[in-house]
């Protein structure tokens, strides 16, 4: 027996993109469902380098998305500032690099509206006392950086008070079409396995690398989407404070962002066929650690502690050849199915970028509008998200400052990243049902230089203490946490990494046995 | 100091590889396990948690003000067997945070070694009065945060340079070659006798002793985040020490103050400066140099016994300097000598950290292990080779604390420690 | 003057430096930092998994490999070697019989075997049948009894029966206003015996029926007796059950360890790397020491390399996957790590076996030669294990420590 739901809009998909369309829509007074085949921002928005654009790196290549970028960098500083930091950014060209790009740069800030000013370059080495002594030329810009699980959850829950339902780990096992309209899409619900149908008037695709496999479940002809892959690896401290871009026209490994405690270098840009199996490969890997030495000298010695592939989401475009994504236009793609394929209620989307969600958004549930035939405005740009605490701009000392006044008081389960058992045992509260690694997402557990070698254990424990979970399930969802942390590590395992993991495996293995605890009948996954 | 000041320190430290030594931490423990301050109080958050995992959160302004409850005592790094400099980069932060916050009027006076000394000196008694009046300490207390029983110098009527000049010439021509003598501050004036029996000592083995006039290493001043203070006198004292113009040994028997030369003004200071460097690979503590001729060799052990059990502490800061135990070492070679190693991390005071009203309690905690042992093995006497250890040992113990090398003094028959046979 | 240079302060270097000491010859001990033991489970392991649970360690190591650290020694090297360092420190730190293991909780709820205990921990050897209650601290997070009791009740015991197990909780503060305790400050203030007699009256209130209390391994850290306090309170055995780092039963061994061959005479150096090193006519003549201030030389008789393994940092695999040893350069196993590690967590990974090979006395070889006449090796730098898995890295630390010194004294001799 299926459990049934309706509502106006089902939206599909629980990354930037649906996140900002479940909030612009639930805004409008649609009736909204948003579901997920796993957590919120498990897909793309939680595989990038944490950039929130200036529109610095587009203002050549692509003005259209500069504009966008600046307009929207704005925005989202505003209405959600507690995702982002204000970082500022800088763009910076080394020996070998045409220093006559930067005129280019410069000129091009102009036309597109943003804010870009040069300094010198002793200014920037005085910024970023570690940054290449070589440069040639410094332009800073208002770069930022962004917590994309943060920007998603802000998003979500801001659509839950307007009353969106959010079903994540449902992922959606037909649409039905029928009279040449969308009518029901149905879903199964894989904690409580069971099947929902939720009967409604219109589909958003917001599948992003997988959109093309939503579509076929239509039965209409699939959308070609084009997963770039790109790779990105977190440094274990912020080697800058700013974000450091290359001064040349978009390339690999040309960005270095401060997010949080890491510095994540990014990225490449790889075609690829399946977004559910994406490599790191290690020649990549080579290829982003030379990046970063041009940027920072010394940087092949600085330790890299985790690393991971996500992919664009892009909609072919034959106007590029398609082994070459990046040059593909970053602007969104909205695929109206009722153009292309003669069925009602059914929009794709593609492309687009994370800077930008909040317009996608408005863009997407305007052409729904149109085709309802309903005019209702969009109000996302005005209205600021609410978030727990204040209202403030993330800052790097926020958790120190935390921990500084409750230490005594709390317990700090991950301490490479700050985490007190309350921020965990809120949480698992909150969302009973979640594995550690969603948990993860939110509050950072185990992202640190130890990846999960000292707290993992502790977050399982607890999460037995506060009986949200019995042993053998906490033992499973710490099994797989290792697991997941490993699908990062071990393809930059070098340097200092090296020892951690020894040090883990001892703590895991040495002391506790962890791979003679009773084989689980399945092994849990989510 | 200012705002200006806290982000000069704060592009300092971005730019330096110590802190670049914070991705080595594998959060293994190590350094809690070793520090002497978070043992006794959780108001220490611990050299880990300040050290290389708080610095990942450090951009623009302190927050996390328990790292003032750092005593700089340098165990963390010395115990991590990793390469992280924990108590390095826990200095600056401290001193990045007191840049920001300005520095209690007690922690500027306190680090006033010399200037203290000179002006005690010809008001010896007068001074020690002063200080040793339980009136007057509390109104210093009160006025500027020095902890009304913690144990502050004694000065003495003469000066090691007065003792110098008024002493007979040494009878014995050189037979090794010169040394150039670093007394610090307390030899200076506080506690002479060191001082004295040292260079008796060196010039017994025969070498020429050479004393320059020579100021403070600013070590006080240093883990108190005064640094632009400390650097000024650490690099006077470098241009003193290197004066007399020869490449010999500088010998210290100031313990602490010698580890200074030897790195913390290169690795806490960040002082990268060629005289330094000199100085500092000619510096070896008094003990460190007499081992080094006993391996080859070249040290007479024609020792006079000396029947005693003597507990021995090697200070914090003798120990960062990677020598192992000399003096220890040294000690037993005189026959009939009954060395106690303290094993302890930390006498407490940790140069002047014990003698802040805030830190006192938390600093007779630190040491009271090392009390314990002190007055439960002592037949009348305890070794340590700094001073301010040695006045914090004695004032908690009511042993006499002497430096090692007055007992080496006494085991070559060059005088007499009071009250030993 | 020449001394016998041991490199390490883990359980091999400490092992070598006092059997050097004790047999009179004149030793330094340099190391980088205090050593990896206090982060051991500190138990003597010989081998636990091989890759099936093993009961008589001995038998399993008369089995192993020829590439195996194990495979030149033998059973009875091992044995004794073992049995040396038991005697060594004492039947209040270390009981067993090498030839036995035993099998004990973890603080996850699984069955760990391991061969020589602390005393305080026997009592917890896992027995169909048994009834435990696992008692954990409010104030200390790395033990939840829910999750060591929950897992101990759904784990066959080795003997084939079912064990019954049952969390409690007491609430007692090590030091005021302290919620976040490390098992360090717990040991320490257990060392108070008015601290341990409130402990053990809180433990006795909720310990319930049960034949065998567990609680986390905290119970004292300089005064060994305290768990005979806490189950004399108690009125049944307790156990320690040994937590993630800082691990008390380790720190235990090591300051045990320290004290003895600091009694025994041993020059210790902490706290300065080797940097760098002498040698000519194919020994080594100096190590070169990276104190404060500058390098020193340390004229070297012998020298005994017990750096630990990829965990310190001996063995390094650098940003374009090349393994080497740090100090001396020496030849390993495998060279480039790439192919060595994989995507499968659970699978051995072949990277941590690497390291160098030796010759009967344990000297580093290169092809079958050794490559100093005066070096030896001994512990984790050794090829041919993955020791966390095997539950095999001390014994093979005592067995190679005391090898290595045994062929410096028996050659010197």
């Amino acid at each position: 027996m299926a459990r049934r739901l309706t509502a106006d809009v089902v939206v599909i998909g629980g990354g930037s993109t649906g996140a900002g369309v479940v909030r612009d829509a639930a805004m409008r007074g649609f009736s909204a469902v948003l579901v997920d085949r796993s957590d919120l921002g498990q897909g793309t928005t939680g595989r990038f380098h944490g950039l929130l654009h200036s529109g610095g790196r587009y203002v050549v290549s692509d003005p259209g998305s500069a504009s966008e970028c600046a307009s929207e960098n704005a925005i989202l500083s505003r209405i959600q500032a507690p995702a982002i930091e204000r970082t500022g950014g800088l763009f910076v060209a080394v020996p070998g690099d045409d220093p006559d790009y930067g005129d280019r740069f410069l000129a091009g800030a102009r036309a597109t509206g943003v804010p870009a000013r040069e300094i010198s370059v002793r200014e920037a080495l005085r910024r970023e006392p570690r940054l290449n002594p070589g440069i040639v030329r410094a332009i800073e810009v208002e770069d930022a950086s962004v917590d994309g699980w943060q920007l998603v959850w802000g998003a979500v829950n801001s659509a839950k008070a307007y009353g969106a339902q959010v079903l994540t780990y449902h992922p959606v096992t037909n649409i039905e079409v029928a009279d040449g309209a969308v009518r029901v899409v149905r879903c199964h619900d894989q904690r409580r396995d069971e099947d929902v149908l939720i009967e409604c008037r219109f589909v958003l695709n917001c599948a992003g690398p997988w959109a093309g496999q939503i579509t076929e479940l239509t039965g209409l002809p699939p959308v070609p989407v084009v997963p770039g892959r790109g790779i990105m690896i977190a440094m274990n401290h912020r080697l800058v404070n700013t974000v450091v871009n290359r001064l040349i026209y978009p390339a690999d490994g040309d960005i270095l962002v401060p997010v949080h405690t890491v510095s994540v270098i990014g990225t490449t840009d790889v075609k690829e066929s399946d977004p559910d199996h994406l490599p790191i490969p290690a020649a990549e890997v080579q290829q982003m650690l030379d990046a970063g030495e041009e940027l920072i000298p010394g940087f092949r010695q600085a330790r890299a502690v985790h690393a991971w592939a996500g992919s664009r989401p892009l909609i072919k475009d034959d106007r590029v050849a398609s082994d070459d994504t990046r040059h593909m236009s970053r602007g969104m793609a909205v695929v109206d199915h009722l153009a292309r394929d003669g069925v009602q209620g059914l929009l794709t989307i593609g492309g687009g970028k994370l800077t930008t969600y909040r317009l996608m958004a408005e863009h997407i549930v305007d052409a729904m509008c149109d085709q309802l035939g309903e005019s209702r405005a969009c109000r996302t740009a005005s209205e600021e998200i609410p978030y727990d605490g204040d209202a403030k701009h993330y800052t790097i000392t926020h958790r120190l400052a935390d921990r500084e006044a409750d230490r005594l008081d709390d317990q700090i389960i991950c301490e490479c990243e700050l985490m007190s058992r309350s921020m965990f045992t809120d949480l698992l509260d909150a969302q009973p049902l979640s594995t550690l690694d969603d948990l993860r997402r939110q509050l950072r557990l185990g992202m640190g230089p130890c990846q999960g070698g000292f707290c993992a254990s502790r977050a399982a424990g607890v999460a037995v203490t506060e009986q949200a979970v019995d042993a053998e399930r906490a033992s499973g969802l710490l099994r797989l946490f290792l697991r997941n942390r490993w699908i990062g590590l071990w393809p930059i395992l070098h340097g200092d990494q090296v020892r951690q993991t020894a040090i883990d495996h001892w703590i895991y293995s040495g002391t506790f046995d962890i791979e003679h605890l009773p084989e689980p009948a399945e092994e849990v996954v989510r | 100091m200012s705002k200006d000041e806290a982000k000069r320190l704060r592009e300092r430290l971005n730019n330096e590889l110590n802190r670049a030594t914070l991705d080595h931490c594998v959060k293994c423990t190590i350094c809690e396990q070793s520090c002497p301050v978070s043992a006794v109080t959780p108001l220490f958050s611990g050299p880990k948690f300040v050290g290389p995992q708080a610095e990942r959160f450090r951009d623009g302004e302190s927050v996390d003000h328990s790292v003032d409850y750092c005593s700089s005592c340098g165990t963390c790094s010395v115990v991590c067997p990793q390469g992280v400099k924990v108590a390095e980069l826990n200095s600056l932060a401290r001193a990045v945070m007191k840049a920001e916050h300005g520095i209690p009027v007690r922690d500027r006076l306190i680090t006033q070694t010399t200037l203290m000394g000179r002006a005690m000196t010809p008001l010896a008694p007068v001074a020690n009065a002063v200080l040793g009046n339980s009136a007057a300490r509390r109104v210093m207390e009160l006025a500027v945060g020095v902890a009304a029983s913690a144990p502050m110098p004694t000065a003495h009527g003469q000066t090691l340079r007065g003792w110098l000049k008024k002493r007979p010439a040494p009878t014995k021509a050189p037979t090794r070659g010169p040394v150039i003598f670093f007394h610090g501050c307390a030899g200076a004036f506080f506690e002479t006798e060191a001082a004295k029996a040292a260079i008796e000592v060196l010039e017994h083995l025969g070498f020429e002793v050479i004393v320059p006039e020579q100021g403070c290493c600013g070590l006080a001043e240093q883990s108190n985040g005064l640094f632009a203070q400390a650097s000024d006198a650490v690099l006077k004292l470098v241009g003193q020490l290197r004066a007399p113009g020869t490449a010999a040994p500088v010998v210290s028997v100031a313990g602490s103050c010698g580890g200074m030369l030897k790195h913390e003004a290169h690795e806490i200071l960040g002082l990268d400066d060629p005289d330094l460097a000199d100085v500092g690979r000619r510096t070896r503590d008094i003990s460190e140099f007499l081992m080094e001729l006993y391996d080859a060799g070249e040290l007479p052990t024609d020792f006079a016994p000396i029947p005693l059990r003597v507990p021995y502490h090697q200070p914090c800061q003798v120990r960062s300097q990677g020598m192992g135990m000399p003096a220890a070492d040294l000690l037993r070679l005189i026959p009939e000598l009954e060395v106690v190693e303290s094993n302890a991390v930390c006498c407490g005071i940790a140069g002047t950290y014990g003698l802040k009203k805030e830190k006192y309690e938390i600093a007779q905690a630190v040491g009271k292990p090392l009390f314990d042992l002190v007055l439960e093995l002592n037949e009348g006497l305890a070794a340590c080779d700094t001073e301010t250890c040695r006045w914090q040992i004695a004032k908690s113990t009511g042993v006499k604390t002497v430096h090692p090398i007055q007992l080496v003094h006494q085991a070559y028959g060059l005088g007499r420690l009071p009250g030993l046979g | 003057m020449s001394r016998d240079i041991v490199i390490g302060a883990g359980l091999a270097g400490l092992c070598a430096a006092l059997r050097l000491a004790q047999a009179g010859r004149p030793v330094t001990l340099v190391a980088k930092g205090a050593g990896g033991l206090g982060l051991s489970q500190g138990t003597i392991d010989i081998l636990g998994y091989a890759p099936d649970r093993v009961f008589a360690p001995l038998d399993a190591v008369r089995a192993v490999a020829s590439d195996h650290p194990y495979s030149g020694i033998g059973p009875d090297a091992v044995a004794a070697s073992a049995a040396w360092l038991r005697d060594e420190l004492g039947p209040e730190l270390l009981v067993g019989d090498p030839g036995v293991n035993l099998h004990l909780p973890t603080a996850l709820g699984s069955i760990r075997p391991t061969c020589l205990a602390q005393p305080s921990m026997v009592e917890g050897a896992v027995v169909g049948g048994r009834r435990y209650v696992v008692v954990g601290v409010r104030q200390l997070k790395d033990f939840s009894p829910e999750l060591v009791a929950g897992n101990l009740a759904r784990t066959p015991a080795p003997d084939g029966g079912a064990i019954e197990a049952h969390p409690a909780w007491i609430d007692l503060p090590a030091r005021p206003g302290e919620a976040d305790a490390s098992g360090l400050t717990y040991a320490r203030a257990l060392d108070d015996v008015a601290f341990a007699d409130a402990f053990a009256a809180a433990v006795a209130a909720v310990a319930g029926e049960c034949d065998v209390v567990l609680l986390p391994a905290v119970l004292g850290l300089r005064r060994l007796g305290v768990w005979r306090q806490v189950s004399a309170r108690v009125g049944r055995p307790v156990a320690e059950v040994p937590l993630q780092p800082p691990s008390v039963p380790g720190i235990r061994l090591y300051e045990a360890l320290l004290g003895r061959l600091r009694a025994a005479g041993v020059r210790h150096v902490q706290g300065s790397l080797v940097t760098g090193f002498q040698a000519k006519d194919g020994r080594l003549r100096s190590v070169t020491v990276a104190a404060a201030g500058g390098p020193r030389e340390l004229a070297a008789a012998h020298v005994v390399y017990a750096p630990g393994g990829f965990e310190s940092g001996a063995l390094a695999v650098d940003s374009y996957g090349t393994i080497a040893e740090r100090l001396f350069g020496l030849p390993l196993t495998a060279s480039s790590s790439p192919d060595l590690v994989g995507p499968d967590f659970w699978a051995p990974h072949r990277l941590f076996q690497v390291g160098v090979r030796t010759d009967a006395a344990g000297r580093p070889v290169d092809g079958e030669a050794a490559v100093y006449a005066n070096l030896y090796a001994a512990g984790g730098l050794i090829a041919g294990a993955e020791r966390w898995r095997e539950k095999s890295g001390d014994g093979i630390a005592v067995a190679t420590a005391v090898r290595a010194a045994d062929a410096i004294i028996g050659g010197a001799a």
